[in-house]
């Protein structure tokens, strides 16, 4: 797993109280009971955590959190993505 | 903008609220909107809020707060600045009809529109008039009828809003008293103008020029204001909190624009401000735009939990866009409240004298 989908996974257990088991790759932010100002919210975080211009309109609750992860990784640079948040 | 030589201070506040409440099932029902009031209260924390009856216009609410300030001030006010979204006409401001019925004929009185920002766009503005001696006993009111503008069947912005006014008077005095403004953050972002917005009926779109059906409601895009009112709120704090050499871990009142529970807590938990310092009316009052902030600084309930002189952070995040904040004290004023009554004719003595305050 890469840095950005640990950060990712942190921030949903962590601040959203997402059960660990409940996150994989392939799980879609709609499976996490998240509505959807939690979804901006977790838009937020992480375009703080990255300073990067993370869209609203980006973070869709058909988005798996690998397709998020790589969102990010593609806004961060990819020399973010061993690096730290 | 930090003022650590002379200010402006708090001597007076006051306030009024419509006495009709409409509770999540009230306004479900007026707009046939698919939703529950639990819904509403979990992604707002929205529980009530008032609305004016027929007949009340905003002025009304702003004559009567501005009038419960005067009589928490005892003293007569020498300009009117009005915060608002909802004048009681495009054409004139609403100000100088307000300065009027305060029996303040003369004095300088005009609108400010910075939306949910006005009241605190309208503190610092005065403030600074005070600072260069344009005035020296400003009011400052922020008063507004949503229920006007908003469109009962709209489920984005329907359940959000409600009607008041709260009004604070202003003197010049040195930045150790209770009340006083001590620093300032103003800014905007005109590329959101249209996340926030009421599409016609102004010059843009004309109300006898619009082809199709216009559209003369309050609308906004909720997703896209949320992350803007977060990040916009959250870094205009951490800069006036700078400006005031306050850590965040000092301030023993957070009162910031009541747009969204959700809202609020996300930027006190960015701040690092305990729950217990966090002040609000969100749940009764819901979103008040220009008045949601003086009506909080007009709450007894806060009043009688914080002790004049503890450090207060006001930050708001409104149309525009825009976003403002203020680092002051806890004024040492006692609030006055007055209900809303429409028409004119009031004396300045009526006004001062006619309601002990509760």
């Amino acid at each position: 797993m890469n840095t950005i989908l640990e950060h990712i996974t942190t921030v949903l257990t962590e601040k959203f109280e997402v059960p660990a088991d409940r996150i994989t790759p392939r799980t879609m932010l709609k499976d996490l009971d998240l509505d959807s100002l939690a979804l901006v919210e977790l838009q937020v975080t992480l375009q703080e955590d990255w300073n990067i211009p993370l869209d609203e309109s980006t973070v869709t609750p058909e988005l798996t959190l690998g397709e998020l992860a790589g969102v990010v990784t593609a806004l961060a640079g990819p020399e973010q993505e061993s690096g730290h948040a | 903008m930090r003022w650590n030589d002379s200010t402006a201070t708090v001597v007076g506040i006051g306030s009024c609220l419509p006495d009709r409440v409409l509770d999540n099932d009230d306004v479900i029902a007026r707009g046939s909107l698919d939703t529950s009031g639990t819904w509403i209260r979990s992604r707002t924390g929205i529980g009530r809020r008032r609305y004016v009856p027929p007949g009340v216009s905003t002025g009304d609410l702003a004559v009567a707060a501005g009038a419960a300030a005067m009589r928490s001030a005892g003293t007569a006010p020498d300009l009117v600045l009005l915060a608002t979204t909802t004048p009681d006409h495009h054409c004139p401001a609403t100000a100088p009809a307000v300065a009027h019925r305060l029996g303040l004929d003369g004095v300088p009185a005009f609108d400010l529109s910075a939306v949910c920002s006005g009241f605190v766009y309208g503190l610092v503005t005065a403030t600074a008039l005070v600072r260069a001696g344009a005035c020296n006993t400003p009011l400052v009111i922020g008063a507004e009828t949503y229920s006007a503008i908003i469109d009962p069947h709209d489920r984005e912005t329907a359940p959000l809003f409600g009607d008041g006014a709260g009004a604070v008077v202003l003197r010049a005095g040195p930045p150790g008293a209770p009340g006083a403004v001590r620093a300032a953050d103003l800014g905007s972002d005109g590329s959101g103008d249209q996340l926030i917005v009421i599409p016609d009926g102004g010059s843009r779109h004309p109300p006898l020029s619009c082809t199709g059906p216009a559209d003369p409601y309050f609308r906004m895009r909720g997703r896209a204001v949320y992350a803007h009112a977060v990040r916009r709120m959250t870094d205009s704090a951490r800069r006036v909190l700078q400006e005031a050499g306050w850590p965040a871990s000092s301030v023993r009142a957070f009162i910031g624009h009541q747009a969204n529970q959700r809202i609020l807590d996300s930027v006190a938990d960015r701040l690092g401000i305990d729950a217990r310092h966090r002040y609000g009316n969100i749940g009764e009052l819901g979103n008040t735009a220009a008045a949601s902030i003086p009506l909080v600084l007009a709450d007894d309930r806060v009043h009688a939990s914080l002790e004049p002189g503890r450090r207060t952070l006001l930050t708001a995040f409104g149309g525009g866009l825009t976003w403002a904040s203020a680092a002051l004290t806890w004024p040492a004023a006692a609030p006055c409240h007055r209900p809303a009554s429409p028409g004119t004719g009031s004396s300045p003595a009526h006004l001062l004298h006619d309601r002990s305050p509760s």
